[in-house]
């Protein structure tokens, strides 16, 4: 089942001076349920735009968008849509002067529940149990923090929107939140939105991930799709007390497609797969000198980010 | 509608009811807006009146403007407070993102605003009696209510127009929280009756529901009203601004969506 669908997706602030600002451009998404999907991409490049669309805050210019099957330009659809969905940011905002265990009252009351037990549950789930009657603006940014995703999986959401969930937190912290929020999406099969800067929260908890970057989605699939629809391989770095000859035809070897020199006797593979095809290129390096270092890296989804936002749109 | 829809919008107009209760409960200033600004104005004016020597009914008439603001302004507060807690505490996204409607925030804020109004009016009446003699509540208690219902409607009004002025031009609009009141009241009498403003300001003056309830709580008090039945023009306005006010809030609501003004007011 689709969760979320966008089509031709446009959205242009207008200013009181009609200053024109053009957020997204043509956003066309499809998003299965039951699945954590990233929105990655440099600032400003629309995220927050484009989850706020899908969680009906915003009115988009143009284009259409379906959550749950339901379409969110039909202003009789939008009560049924945020009965089955829910938001959270990461700047860590509720209602000051209550607790969490008021704050987390308030909205399940705003969403026409009155269930205490959900209440104690999800602040057990998030540690809470201890904060849960000191006033919110007297609790740490990370319990902050927890006490608004606590709160965004309040009304049982079939589909959640974290918009930069473990912004501005230290990385304990912002481990132990992304183990959460994995730890919450088995348990309750539900499908999570998340945009992010972080390429490590986007490895760890998405299975697919969307680049977006100046208001255009660039890429999207899962991390191999991302990486192969780049070609950008994993590098093979070998310094060597010698010197490589005839670097123009790869030393026929199989499988790399670019030797890089670099300075202190340092060459780099670009190789299809590092672990295949390790063992020959280091027996064949080793014919014309002896190594002295070997290095391995990986393709990670820093270098499709920073390769993506590269690219001229 | 059933019984677990018509449950679910229960909750939903407690939420703010909850929220607006347990704010002002922890608020020094809320309970000091409650009964400091209400117990001055009721002296300032009853001690004018005691110096001015003037008589039961005309000191009735003044007060009784000293009064309903206080009450009008209490109410109105936790109407436009609704969404200043949340434009204050950069979530009000949370609250727009919740089926909750524009109803069930106004309806929820306004029983607090109500209650704060009853305790305010009763405070205010009890020291008008006790300490400068005039009985307040000398009407039959349906007319009392008629009178303080008509008031909490347009307190009602000036909230729903407030929340719509800061959808529109958001923090710009928070000192409408605090200054409708006193212009209406201006308007509607307050100290003196209608007929000494300027003819085109009385058409202003009557078109507020305020004025034609003042009238209906001074008929009481020997004062002639300026249209038969104040009370049921009083409240035909206050509906029809209702339903004004609820379609004006549905197009601002609109007009942010559009604009993202939902997101400036989290940031």
């Amino acid at each position: 089942m689709i969760a979320a669908q966008c089509t031709d997706l446009s959205m242009v602030y207008k200013s009181f001076l009609h200053k024109e600002n053009e957020a997204l451009r043509s956003v066309n998404l499809k998003i299965e349920d039951n699945q954590i999907f990233g929105i990655l991409g440099p600032n400003g490049a629309g995220k927050t735009t484009l989850i706020s669309i899908m969680a009906t805050l915003l009115k988009p210019s143009r284009g259409n968008v379906k959550i749950l099957g339901m379409d969110i330009n039909s202003s009789k659809n939008l009560k049924r849509i945020r009965e089955k969905i829910n938001l959270t940011s990461g700047n860590p905002n509720l209602i000051w002067s209550l607790t969490p265990f008021e704050n987390l009252r308030y909205y399940a009351f705003s969403y026409g529940l009155n269930n205490k037990k959900k209440i104690e549950e999800l602040l057990e789930f998030f540690e809470l149990e201890k904060q849960k009657d000191i006033e919110f603006n007297k609790l740490s940014t990370g319990n902050k923090q927890k006490v608004t995703l606590a709160r965004a999986f309040i009304n049982n959401p079939e589909l959640v929107f974290l918009d930069e969930p473990t912004k501005g937190l230290d990385p304990g912290m912002a481990k132990k939140l992304r183990k959460k929020i994995k730890e919450y999406q088995k348990e309750k099969n539900i499908t999570i939105v998340l945009t992010t800067h972080y390429m490590a929260e986007a490895e760890l908890l998405c299975e697919r991930i969307a680049f977006i970057n100046k208001g255009r989605i660039v890429a999207e699939g899962t991390q191999n799709d991302l990486k192969n629809i780049l070609k950008i391989r994993d590098r093979i770095i070998i310094k060597i007390d010698g010197k490589l000859p005839d670097l123009s035809q790869k030393l026929n070897l199989e499988g790399v497609q670019l030797i890089e020199v670099n300075k202190g006797g340092k060459y780099t593979f670009y190789v299809d797969d590092s672990e295949n095809r390790l063992e020959k290129v280091v027996k064949k390096v080793s014919e014309y000198g002896s190594i002295k270092n070997i290095k391995i890296k990986e393709v990670d989804l820093e270098d499709v980010f920073s390769e993506l936002s590269k690219r001229d749109l | 509608m059933s019984f677990p829809n018509f449950q679910s919008e229960i909750y939903k107009t407690l939420a703010f009811a909850y929220r607006n209760i347990l704010i002002t409960k922890r608020n020094f200033f809320t309970i000091f807006e409650t009964l400091f600004w209400p117990l001055v104005s009721l002296f300032s004016v009853g001690l004018m009146g005691s110096y001015l020597e003037l008589t039961e009914d005309l000191l009735a008439f003044i007060m009784i403007g000293a009064v309903a603001l206080s009450v009008m302004q209490l109410a109105q507060l936790d109407v436009t407070y609704v969404l200043l807690f949340d434009i204050w505490s950069k979530s009000i996204k949370y609250t727009l993102v919740a089926p909750a409607s524009f109803s069930n925030l106004v309806a929820g804020s306004w029983m607090v605003g109500i209650l704060r109004g009853l305790v305010a009016f009763a405070i205010l009446a009890f020291f008008s009696q006790f300490l400068f003699g005039l009985n307040l509540v000398k009407m039959p208690i349906l007319s009392l209510a008629i009178f303080l219902l008509g008031l909490f409607m347009n307190a009602l009004i000036i909230g729903m127009s407030s929340c719509i002025f800061l959808l529109l031009f958001g923090y710009r609009a928070e000192v409408a929280a605090w200054t409708s009141t006193a212009i209406i009241m201006l308007l509607c009498g307050i100290y003196y009756p209608v007929t000494v403003l300027p003819p085109e300001i009385q058409t202003i003056s009557y078109a507020i529901p305020a004025t034609h309830f003042l009238e209906y709580f001074r008929s009481f008090y020997g004062f002639d009203p300026s249209f038969a039945n104040p009370h049921f023009l009083g409240y035909t306005l206050n509906l029809l601004y209702i339903i004004i006010g609820g379609i004006a809030y549905e197009l601002a609501m609109k007009r942010a969506r559009k604009t993202g003004t939902v997101l400036q007011f989290s940031e």
